[in-house]
C-alpha cells in the first residue's frame, strides 16, 4: 500500500462549544488531487488550517509524507498554498512576491529571480514581473499566488476556495489551468470548496464533509451515482426523496412502495417487509410520458408547475397521495400545468431507516 | 489563553511570558501616576522612604474645598463647559449637515482646513486669541473663556457630526416619506432619533475637551473664571503636593468615568482627531 | 429657470450651514495667527512700525537657539520612544491576550486627562520619594541615593512619552488590525517564521500607519505646554518660553512672545512638510 502523502488521523478541533472537526480521518495519496467538499461550517477549512499549522488540533495527528507534523510550526511544513483572496504582498512587485519564499530560504538574488521568473512563465505572467499586485486582474493575481506557492517545489499544494473570488467564466478557465499545472508537476493537491461543480470536475477523489465529519469519500462518479447518505445525495446534484416501506424481499431484490409507486431495487442487508425506507431519485432520471402511454411500471402523476430553463424543462409533478417530485427533461417534449402524465422510475436508490 | 494555562500545559512558551510581562509593565506605567496622586491626596505624614502613607486623612480635600475654593472653581468649569458645548454642538450640527449631506466640492480639503487647529498646539494661536480678547473685553468672562474653548472643541464636534450625518441613510427618510410622513414628522420621528447618538457623542467629546483645556484658559482667564485645570496649576506653584493631588483627583475622576462609559461605543480614532490625508 | 435658482439656493444654504464653522476657524484661529504674525514684527509695546528685532533678538541669543534645539530634542526623543513602545505594544494588543480590553483602555487614558495631571502624577512617581526611587533603593544593590529623574531632560521626555504615545499607538494598532491575516498566513506557509513575517511583511505594510501616528505625537510633543510648565524645571521649550514672555515681564512682552510663537509655528510646518515628503518618498503614494 503506497504511503499517503497527507494523512489526518482522528483530528478533533473545537471552537468554544462548537466542534469544527470531529475525529476527522483522511488519507491523500501521492500525486492525487483530493477535494474537501461541503457546506459552510462543515469543517473543511478548519481541516485545511490544521494541515497548514495555523490551527493546532485538540486531539489527533497529522502526517505529511510520513512525518508527523501535528505540532510543527507552519513555516517548517514545506507546503504550498493558494488563498481565496489571493493574499499577495501588496508592497512587493509580482516578481518579489514569487521570489519571497526563496528569499526566506536564503537563496542568492540572481538565482531566486530566475526561478521566480520561470514559475511565472509557467502561469503565463512573465510579462508582468515589475507590476504591483493591485494592477492585476483577479485571475492574474490568483495565478501569481499559484506561482508563489509552487516556486519552491513543495510536495503538497493546498488550495483554499481559490476560485470563489473570480467571476463565473474565469472560474472555468482557471479550473483547467490549475488541474493542468498540478498534473504536469505531479504534485499532491488538496482542494477546499463548497462548489460541487468544481469538485466533480477537478478531483481524483472527493471527501464530502458535514458537521466536522467525513460523510463520504470516493471518486466523483461514486459520489454522484451512489451517495451513501441523504446529506450527500442532497448536496450533490438535484434530488427527490420519498418515504416508503419495504413490501417484500425476494432473493437479491426487494420491492418498495412509496406514495402509490412501486419500485424494485437491490436488496439491502436487514431489509424485511414493513421496514421503513427512504427513496432517492434524481430529477433528470425520471422519464415523463403522456397519459395515454402504455408502459408497464409507469405511474400516474399530475403536472403542477412548469418552468422553462432553456435547454431543460423543470416540472413539479404530484403523485397520487400528494407527494411532489421534481422532474427535469429536455425541452423538446413539453407538458402543461394540470396535464396528467405518467412517470417511470428506472433508477432508484434507497436507504433503510431505523 | 491565560498565563496559568500556559504553565499548566507544560509549554514554557517564552514569548508568552515575555508578552504578559511587557503588558503588565505597561499597565503599571499608565496607572502609576494616578495611584501616586490618589495616595498623596489622602496621605498624612508621608515623609521618608515608605511605599504607602502611614495615615489616611481627608484633610487635604477639606482644605481644597474650603480654602482652595473648589466648589466655585467647579462651578466656573461647568458653566464654561456648558457654553462651550452648546456653541460647539451648534457649529458642529451646521457644518456636519453641510459635510455629510450636501454637495460640496473640495470636501476633503475643507475638512482638513477646519481641523487644522487641532493639529497645531494651542499655544501658537492662543496668543492672538488673548490679544483679541483683551481688546474685546472678553478676558475673565465665562463667555470669553468658553469661546476660546470652542476653537478646540468645535473641530471634534464637526468631525463626529459629519460622520453622523454622512451615515444618515437617505433611503430611510425617503421610506418615511413614502409611508406618509411630512417634513416635520420625518424630522422628529426619523432624523432626530438617528442623529441623537452622534449629537450626544459630540457633546461628550466637546465637554471633555473644555473640561481639560488648560493652555487657552491660562491665557484668557481671570480671578472670576478660574477653572479646575488652572486652579490645579496654581496649587502646583504653591508647592503643596498633597493639596494639588487632592484637586487633581477631583478633576480627573469624572474624565475617567466618562472614558469608561464611552469606550464601549466610540472608536479611539475619533479621540485622536482622525486627521485624514496625513 | 427654476433649476438655476434652485442651485443658487442650494449653494447658499450650504454656505450658510458652513458659516459658523468658518467663522470659528477664521475668528479663533486664522485671525489670531495673523495678529500674532503682525505683532511679531512690531517694536515691543508699540502699535505701529515694523522691525525684525524680535526675531533677531531671539535667534541670535544663544539661549534662544538652545530653546529651539531643546524643543526638537524633546519632541524627537519622545516620538522615537513612542514608536519603540507602540509597535511591540500594538503587536501584543492584537494578539488579544487575556485582559486585552483593559490594556486597550489604558492606551486611551493619557488622551483624556490634561497634560497637567499626568505630569503631576509622573513627578510624584519619579520623585525622590516616589515609588520608582523607592524600588531602586530597596531592590537594586548599587543604588544608594535617589536617582534624579524629575526636572531632567530624560525625565521630561518620559513625561512626553506617557502623554503622547497613544497617538502613535492607536494608529499603529489600527493599521495592524486592518491587515489581511491571509497575507501573514501566506508568508508563514512560504517558509517565513514569525520574525521574518514581521520584518518583511507586517512592518512594511503598517509603516504608513506608524508614520501618521508619530507625526501626531511629534506635533503634540513639540507644542507641549502644560507639561514643561510644571515639570520642566530649568528646561523651557518654545511654548513655555512664549508664555514666560507675557507672564513674567511687566508690561508683557507681546511682540517677543509673538515672534517666538511664529518661529515655533514655522518650524512645525517645515518639519511636517519634510516629514511628509520623506514618508511619501520611501513608501510611494500614501
Amino acid at each position: 500500500m503506497a504511503e499517503a502523502m497527507i494523512e489526518f488521523r482522528e483530528v478533533t478541533k473545537r471552537y468554544g462549544g462548537l466542534i469544527a472537526n470531529d475525529r476527522f480521518s483522511l488519507s491523500v495519496q501521492s500525486g492525487e488531487l483530493m477535494t474537501l467538499l461541503g457546506p459552510s461550517g462543515c469543517g473543511k477549512t478548519t481541516a485545511l488550517r490544521c494541515l497548514t499549522g495555523i490551527l493546532r488540533p485538540d486531539t489527533g495527528h497529522i502526517f505529511l509524507d510520513g512525518k508527523e507534523v501535528t505540532e510543527l510550526p507552519t513555516h517548517q511544513r514545506e507546503l504550498g498554498m493558494v488563498f481565496q483572496n489571493f493574499a499577495l504582498f501588496p508592497h512587493m512587485t509580482v516578481l518579489e512576491n514569487v521570489a519571497f519564499p526563496l528569499m526566506i530560504r536564503k537563496m542568492a538574488r540572481g538565482e531566486r529571480e530566475q526561478l521566480a521568473t520561470e514559475a511565472l512563465r509557467l502561469v503565463r505572467l512573465d510579462g508582468y514581473l515589475g507590476h504591483a499586485p493591485r494592477q492585476l486582474s483577479g485571475g492574474q493575481q490568483q495565478r501569481v499566488g499559484l506561482a508563489r506557492a509552487l516556486v519552491y517545489r513543495p510536495k503538497v499544494l493546498l488550495l483554499d476556495e481559490p476560485l470563489s473570488n473570480l467571476d463565473a467564466k474565469l472560474r472555468e478557465e482557471m479550473r483547467f489551468e490549475i488541474k493542468e499545472v498540478v498534473t504536469r508537476l505531479g504534485i499532491t493537491a488538496m482542494y477546499v470548496t463548497h462548489d460541487q461543480g468544481e469538485a466533480l470536475a477537478l478531483s481524483d477523489r472527493v471527501a464530502i464533509m458535514n458537521k466536522g465529519r467525513l460523510e463520504q469519500l470516493g471518486t466523483p462518479e461514486e459520489i454522484y451515482e451512489t451517495p451513501r447518505s441523504r446529506f450527500v445525495a442532497e448536496f450533490i446534484g438535484l434530488s427527490n426523496f420519498l418515504d416508503g416501506i419495504v413490501q417484500s424481499v425476494e432473493g437479491a431484490q426487494m420491492i418498495l412502495g412509496a406514495s402509490g409507486v412501486q419500485v424494485t431495487t437491490v436488496a439491502l442487508p436487514g431489509a424485511a417487509p414493513g421496514r421503513k425506507a427512504l427513496l432517492f431519485i434524481r430529477p433528470n432520471e425520471i422519464p415523463l410520458l403522456s397519459a395515454d402511454a402504455n408502459m408497464t411500471a409507469s405511474f400516474a402523476a399530475k403536472v403542477e408547475k412548469v418552468t422553462y430553463l432553456g435547454d431543460t424543462m423543470d416540472y413539479r409533478v404530484r403523485l397520487g397521495d400528494g407527494a411532489e417530485l421534481r422532474v427535469q427533461t429536455e425541452s423538446a417534449k413539453r407538458f402543461h400545468p394540470g396535464e396528467n402524465v405518467r412517470i417511470v422510475l428506472p433508477k432508484v436508490r434507497c436507504w433503510l431507516k431505523e | 489563553m491565560s498565563l496559568a494555562r500556559a504553565y499548566a500545559r507544560g509549554l514554557w512558551d517564552g514569548r508568552l511570558v515575555l508578552g504578559y510581562t511587557l503588558l503588565l509593565s505597561f499597565a503599571l506605567f499608565i496607572i502609576a501616576p494616578f495611584l501616586m496622586i490618589a495616595l498623596r491626596s489622602v496621605g498624612k505624614g508621608w515623609f521618608g522612604r515608605l511605599w504607602l502613607p502611614p495615615q489616611l486623612t481627608l484633610d487635604w480635600y477639606r482644605w481644597a474645598i474650603e480654602v482652595g475654593n473648589i466648589p466655585e472653581v467647579m462651578k466656573n468649569t461647568l458653566i464654561i463647559g456648558i457654553i462651550a458645548v452648546a456653541l460647539s454642538t451648534g457649529i458642529g450640527i451646521c457644518a456636519g449637515w453641510a459635510f455629510g449631506r450636501r454637495q460640496l466640492p473640495g470636501k476633503e480639503i475643507l475638512m482638513a482646513v477646519i481641523l487644522l487647529p487641532r493639529m497645531i498646539p494651542p499655544i501658537t494661536y492662543a496668543l492672538g486669541v488673548a490679544k483679541i480678547f483683551y481688546a474685546l473685553n472678553l478676558v475673565d468672562t465665562h463667555l470669553g473663556v468658553a469661546i476660546a474653548h470652542v476653537s478646540v472643541c468645535a473641530p471634534y464636534a464637526i468631525l463626529v457630526l459629519s460622520a453622523t450625518f454622512e451615515g444618515l441613510d437617505e433611503r430611510v427618510i425617503e421610506a418615511a416619506g413614502v409611508c406618509g410622513a411630512n417634513a416635520l414628522k420625518r424630522f422628529f420621528y426619523v432624523i432626530l432619533p438617528l442623529i441623537m447618538p452622534g449629537i450626544l457623542a459630540s457633546m461628550i467629546f466637546s465637554f471633555t475637551h473644555s473640561y481639560n483645556e488648560f493652555t487657552l484658559t491660562l491665557l484668557t482667564y481671570g480671578p472670576h473664571t478660574v477653572t479646575l485645570p488652572v486652579r490645579t496649576y496654581l496649587a502646583v506653584g504653591d508647592g503643596y503636593w498633597e493639596i494639588t493631588s487632592a484637586m487633581a483627583v477631583i478633576m480627573v475622576v469624572p474624565s475617567l468615568v466618562i472614558l469608561a462609559m464611552i469606550q464601549r461605543r466610540a472608536k479611539p480614532e475619533k479621540l485622536v482627531g482622525g486627521f485624514k490625508g496625513v | 429657470m427654476t433649476d438655476f435658482w434652485r442651485t443658487r439656493k442650494s449653494v447658499l444654504t450650504t454656505l450658510l450651514l458652513l458659516f459658523p464653522a468658518l467663522a470659528c476657524f477664521f475668528g479663533l484661529f486664522l485671525y489670531p495667527m495673523l495678529l500674532t504674525v503682525v505683532l511679531s514684527f512690531r517694536p515691543e509695546g508699540q502699535e505701529v512700525g515694523w522691525t525684525l528685532a524680535n526675531y533677531t533678538q531671539f535667534l541670535t541669543d544663544p539661549d534662544g537657539r538652545w530653546v529651539i534645539l531643546l524643543t526638537f530634542i524633546l519632541a524627537l526623543g519622545s516620538t522615537a520612544l513612542s514608536v519603540l513602545l507602540s509597535v511591540p505594544l500594538s503587536l501584543l494588543l492584537r494578539a488579544k491576550l487575556s485582559g486585552h480590553r483593559w490594556y486597550r483602555l489604558f492606551v486611551l487614558v493619557p488622551l483624556v486627562i490634561p497634560g497637567l495631571i499626568g505630569a503631576l502624577g509622573l513627578l510624584l512617581f519619579w520623585g525622590p520619594r516616589g515609588w520608582f526611587n523607592l524600588f531602586l533603593l530597596r531592590f537594586v544593590p548599587f543604588v544608594s541615593r535617589p536617582v534624579p529623574v524629575n526636572y531632567t531632560m530624560h525625565g521630561l521626555i518620559l513625561c512626553y512619552v506617557w502623554l503622547y504615545f497613544p497617538y502613535t499607538c492607536v494608529t499603529t494598532l489600527s493599521a495592524l488590525e486592518s491587515l489581511d491575516p491571509g497575507i501573514e498566513e501566506a508568508g508563514a506557509v512560504s517558509g517565513a517564521d514569525s520574525w521574518q513575517v514581521l520584518r518583511h511583511v507586517v512592518l512594511p505594510l503598517i509603516m504608513p500607519g506608524i508614520l501618521a501616528g508619530s507625526v501626531l505625537t511629534f506635533m503634540a510633543a513639540f507644542g507641549a505646554f502644560s507639561v514643561p510648565l510644571i515639570a520642566g524645571g530649568n528646561y523651557r521649550p518654545l511654548p513655555v518660553e512664549v508664555y514666560k514672555q507675557i507672564s513674567i515681564p511687566i508690561p508683557a512682552h507681546w511682540s517677543a512672545a509673538s515672534a517666538i510663537a511664529i518661529i515655533m509655528g514655522v518650524l512645525q510646518v517645515v518639519f511636517l512638510a519634510l516629514y511628509m515628503r520623506l514618508a511619501r518618498r520611501t513608501h510611494g503614494t500614501s
